[in-house]
């Protein structure tokens, strides 16, 4: 084996494995139901999905439905359930604070690997192969979640075993800032910004984005590992949306391709906000909502109308 | 003789152009203008109609909402940057023509000039300061902003419109107009989410410039990646949102009244539907991209004039065309077609499916049903593939600029990154017309218009060469023509055009030896448009033509396709070309043969500018590059010059005779062939190197420079991805494939060529280019290459036959 090969199987297992921590990663196999909400009958073909626009309008999730929805049921939906679980939220509030992350690949991932057959299979070195099982659970277990500071609209990935992580992130670890989320250790790297913006599935309305884009401009920025996910490495970019307070739904892009979906989910949060969501009357817009959904909620009783704050 | 050529027809950029040179309504459907008072005057047209003004109001101003898709939608969804500073800013205003073909408003100025209220760039973040500016600043990062959109005065709904008696049009604020941007057509609006800290910040605590927010920052670990900056930044706001009016695109120099001075024209040189034939759209909305990237060297070279209208939608058919005239439309021929559409109707059936009958909420009597009838309508478009009519192909420009976008067009887009064909975006899905109107208040606000928008339009005259020579009539300028091209010159250029390019080029019936070509319309309220359209519009095998297919393969309206709804079943039903070795059924294949008016104005010609001179800005003009290539398909290394851009009417006139020569003289043409003018490398994976990481290994694809720019934006790269999976998990299913389509013995050979590229593939990913040049055939949806080749009638005319011709084409 030469050295060179040597080197691109050593820079693409790190290259999976950054992507990991940003939220990217697949974890094959799942007994689970999915979440008992209402879903469109779609086909397997991307012509013969249901489109999002006649989903919401004929099956508009409730708040009760949303409250059904859990991170660990989530993992029992096929990705067309997820895809039309998504469709069908509104960004809420940009988070603020710590939220638990957990990256998960839906059941029924036939689909997925027909993806890794094309460009897992076919071409090599593309980043969704199925044969990174043990990097898949590497990401697992450092990836913890994020940390939003909204005030200053900036991101970071809470990474809890920077042992792992040495070979790439290089001396002087030390100064990697830390923060102590339930007793434990966290360290935060990958920053990235936090903004309303276009959602790369669904159009209709914006989604909060995690762009890692221009990550060098933060505070904290570190050359290694954070550039992997900014411009000049993978270009990642993330996007969520609120399933209910303290509960997000997120997708991971890599190149502007999808590679897969996580929940960030804050416990204190959801406790203390779930009841009043319920009763549909304390929901924060920061982003725009989008016409379809402004014009629904125009038709609501006041009492259920979302606080639109936020201007298109 | 099928002198397809010229000025081509309608599409447009991105839309616009589209529909424009179009229209004939149906009847009723401009009785919005019947009602209008006397004729006036005012900065858009002379001799206006009430309904003719509103419409020319919205076509001048109205962006329905896009300024949110030429801000976030393209730059965020599609990943392709607009550097709007770099092309409006107020310090290069004089430069602004020559370089991006746009038009400068005369009713802006800029900052610090005498007379304008803006004293510095300070006070309008470097652009022009225009009317309408003194509100609209006060606004810059707040909310509040009144658009003059609802000042608007609309005139009576027509007395027989099925939505009325009552008024219930949507509001005309919905029309957005913000105000100019100093360049016609492109609008301006108020962003209130700019953060006047950040944007000090980034751009180094200057407010007159945005150089710090558009420039590139060099890439620091792999020198050969395209440079970026922060226009792909979402978390920064720029000060304003820019939209795009039809306009746009179709305002420019009125062939009859031009300036004296481009740079600085007054509103009597301008002409809101004579197409913009200068304008580089294609290279403004890639004008924040890196020369070096694989986006902007597909799609970023059309000709000044020409903008591939189906770019964004993107259904893989390179395919720039022209922004046409839209002119003498009330005499354009139209044809009876079978047509699924939406129809006004008072009411809808209580409890009936609204996805057939659907009444707008608190709107009582504004409904609308989808049903299945015979319309006569015009061919729109280059292949006539607007079929449904004249209103619906206005309309459909505005969501072809992004009007919309977001409600109804984006997730029916194919990503080209999207290689999953079970994922959404893989391919197009189609527009569906019931939900955007029900969604988006600015398709209605615009729907509810479009009997104006049509009034405008039809009242564009054609442009005569003897008034544009200021003499008295057309018998003066057959005495200068005969001159010019001897004797009796016009008079046998006429017999020849009678014989040879009528039956293509004419809307009169045959015999044509006595047709009057010139005559004008005896009706008064046709304000003097000319009885012949001078084409028949009727939809002819491109392969009879033989021009560059690439157009006329536009695949946007076939079944399944985002336009699919605004394609009539007739267009459909047409049987392919079987001339061509790509797919061209579903309504592919035919180009229509366009019209003649006012030919002298309109050259270059054909539906992409290619055959005549090349034209270009000049020296300041960094996007031109020569397409002249040899016969082995290389750039010369010393082509023709470029023609610099020159609206007088003898600029005119010399391109006119240079384009006739050259459209008459097919073998003296030297191949135009567009190609990358910089490599382009696409990596599979980053590459990055420091202390532990020192290169990957090669995973790059590599485009070199001359690489001609159809080639690979008409190959389908995701269908040759699929078929290097299915061959190795299912061969057999290849083969049936491709056996399917070729034959037994092409097939099997396609379908093992393919398994044999797989397998090469996974040692060396890069040449994926390889594999795709030898299977070309298989996986191009246009083979087209050479841009000016074609219509050949006319070649075996001697040399004073085409001067003839060429002085008679110059009267009509």
């Amino acid at each position: 084996m030469n050295r060179n090969k040597v080197i691109t199987m050593r820079h693409s297992r790190w290259m999976i494995l950054a992507s990991l921590m940003v939220g990217h990663t697949m974890l094959l196999g799942c007994t689970q139901e999915p979440p008992p909400v209402p879903y469109a009958q779609s086909g397997e073909g991307y012509s013969d999905k249901v489109d999002l626009a006649r989903l919401e309008h004929e099956l508009p999730l409730t708040p009760a439905d949303l409250m059904k929805i859990t991170p660990e049921n989530l993992k029992g939906a096929t990705q067309e359930q997820v895809d039309q679980i998504y469709a069908r939220l509104t960004a809420g509030p940009i988070p603020d604070g710590v939220y638990d992350g957990r990256m998960f690949f839906p059941k029924g991932s036939s689909e997925r690997a027909r993806l890794a057959e094309i460009v897992g299979g076919g071409i090599k070195g593309f980043i969704v192969d199925r044969k990174a099982a043990t990097l898949e659970h590497i990401g697992e277990f450092i990836w913890k979640g994020k940390v939003f500071y909204r005030n200053e609209g900036v991101l970071r990935n809470r990474i809890e075993d920077l042992l792992i992580l040495k070979p790439i992130v290089g001396p002087n670890v030390e100064k990697i800032q830390k923060l102590d989320v339930d007793g434990k250790d966290a360290w935060l790297l990958f920053p990235a910004k936090l903004y309303c913006g276009q959602s790369l599935l669904d159009g209709r309305r914006e989604s909060v984005i995690i762009d890692y884009a221009f990550t060098d401009d933060l505070p904290g920025y570190r050359e290694m590992p954070d550039v992997l996910a900014g411009r000049e490495g993978l270009e990642i970019r993330d996007e969520i949306r609120m399933v209910r307070p303290g509960f997000y739904l997120g997708r991971a892009y890599i190149k502007k391709v999808f590679a897969l979906n996580f929940t960030l989910y804050n416990k204190a949060v959801a406790e203390k906000e779930s009841a009043a969501f319920l009763s549909s009357e304390t929901v924060n817009e920061d982003c725009w909502i989008g016409n379809q959904r402004m014009t629904a909620m125009a038709n609501k009783p006041k009492n259920q109308q979302a606080r639109l704050t936020a201007t298109r | 003789m099928a002198m397809q050529g010229t000025r081509t027809a309608l599409t447009l950029w991105i839309g616009l152009t589209l529909f424009a040179g179009s229209l004939i309504l149906p009847a009723g459907s401009v009785s919005a203008a019947d009602h209008s008072s006397a004729p006036s005057s005012f900065k858009y047209g002379t001799h206006l109609t009430d309904a003719e003004r509103v419409g020319a109001e919205i076509w001048f101003n109205a962006t329905a909402g896009n300024a949110r898709f030429f801000t976030y939608v393209y730059q965020q969804r599609l990943g392709v940057m607009i550097d709007w500073y770099r092309v409006l800013r107020s310090d290069a205003r004089e430069e602004r023509f020559f370089r991006w073909g746009l038009i400068n408003d005369p009713d802006c100025c800029k900052p610090g000039d005498p007379n304008c209220p803006a004293k510095s760039y300070d006070e309008t973040y470097g652009f022009d300061y225009c009317p309408g500016d003194n509100e609209l600043l006060t606004y810059v990062g707040k909310t509040g902003y009144r658009d003059p959109a609802c000042d608007l005065k609309d005139v009576p709904l027509a007395h027989d419109d099925p939505h009325g008696p009552k008024d219930l049009r949507q509001s005309a604020c919905d029309l957005e107009f913000g105000t100019s941007t100093g360049a016609l057509g492109l609008r301006k609006f108020p962003n209130p989410k700019f953060d006047k800290v950040k944007w000090l910040k980034i751009n180094g605590g200057r407010q007159d410039s945005w150089d710090g927010y558009t420039a590139k920052v060099t890439p620091r670990k792999d020198r050969e990646a395209p440079a970026k900056s922060h226009l792909i930044d979402g978390s920064i706001e720029p000060p304003y949102r820019i939209g795009m009016s039809c306009g746009a695109c179709h305002i420019a120099f009125d062939p009859v009244h031009p300036p004296k001075d481009p740079v600085h024209p007054k509103w009597e040189n301008l002409s809101g539907t004579v197409g913009n034939q200068y304008g580089r759209f294609a290279q403004i909305l890639g004008s924040g991209m890196a020369p070096n990237t694989i986006e902007y060297q597909v799609y970023g070279h059309s000709r000044p004039g020409a903008v591939d209208t189906s770019a964004i939608p993107n259904d893989q058919v390179n395919n720039a065309g022209t922004m046409n005239a839209i002119i003498n439309l009330a005499k354009r021929p139209t044809f009876e077609e079978d047509i699924i559409k939406w129809r006004k109707t008072h009411q809808c059936p209580a409890g009936g499916d609204e996805r057939t009958c659907w009444c707008e909420p608190g709107k009582d009597g504004k409904c609308w049903e989808r049903s299945r009838k015979k319309e006569f309508v015009h061919h729109i478009l280059k292949g006539g593939e607007d079929s449904i009519g004249a209103l619906e192909a206005i309309q459909r420009v505005y969501f072809n600029i992004g009007s919309c976008s977001e409600e109804g067009w984006v997730n029916h887009l194919t990503d080209l990154r999207q290689l999953d064909p079970t994922m959404r975006g893989f391919g197009q899905t189609p527009f569906d017309i019931g939900q955007v109107r029900r969604d988006c208040s600015q398709f209605r606000a615009i729907e509810d218009r479009l009997s104006e928008v049509a009034a405008f339009l039809f009242s564009g005259p054609p442009a005569d060469l003897y008034q544009a020579r200021g003499l008295t009539d057309n018998a003066a300028l057959i005495t200068q023509l005969d001159k010019e091209f001897g004797k009796g010159a016009v008079a046998q250029g006429r017999a020849i055009f009678a014989s040879k390019c009528a039956s293509c080029h004419s809307s009169q019936s045959p015999p044509f030896e006595n047709r009057d070509f010139r005559e004008t319309s005896k009706n008064p309220k046709e304000k003097g448009l000319r009885v012949d359209w001078l084409g028949n519009d009727k939809l002819v095998p491109v392969s009879e033509i033989s021009t560059n297919r690439s157009r006329s393969l536009h695949s946007n309206h076939m079944k399944g396709r985002v336009w699919e709804e605004y394609g009539s079943e007739t267009l459909r039903a047409k049987p392919g070309d079987p001339q061509l070795k790509e797919p061209s059924d579903g309504g592919r294949g035919y180009y229509r043969n366009i019209s003649l008016l006012s030919l002298w104005a309109y050259a270059p010609f054909m539906h992409n500018n290619a055959v005549g001179p090349e034209v270009c800005g000049g020296p300041i003009d960094e996007h031109y590059h020569s397409p002249y290539v040899d016969k082995e398909g290389k750039p010369l290394a010393s082509p023709p010059p470029c023609w610099v851009f020159d609206p007088s009417v003898e600029g005119r006139f010399k391109l006119y005779k240079a384009s006739m020569k050259d459209l008459l003289n097919p073998s003296q043409r030297i191949p135009k062939v567009t190609g990358f003018n910089s490599e382009v490398t696409i990596r599979l994976f980053p590459k990055l190197s420091d202390s532990n990481m020192e290169r990957f290994v090669d995973t790059a694809i590599r485009f070199p420079a001359a690489t001609p720019a159809a080639r690979i934006g008409n190959f389908r790269h995701k269908e040759l991805v699929g078929d290097l999976v299915m061959a190795r998990v299912d061969f057999d299913k290849l083969k049936a494939k491709y056996v399917g389509r070729y034959g037994t013995e092409k097939g099997e050979q396609i379908a093992n060529s393919i398994r044999a590229k797989g397998t090469e593939l996974l040692a060396k990913p890069g040449s994926i280019l390889e594999a795709g040049e030898e299977l070309r055939e298989v996986y191009s949806n246009s083979l087209a290459i050479i841009e000016n080749d074609g219509h050949r009638f006319g070649e075996d005319l001697s040399d004073r036959e085409k001067d003839a011709l060429t002085a008679f084409l110059a009267t009509l």
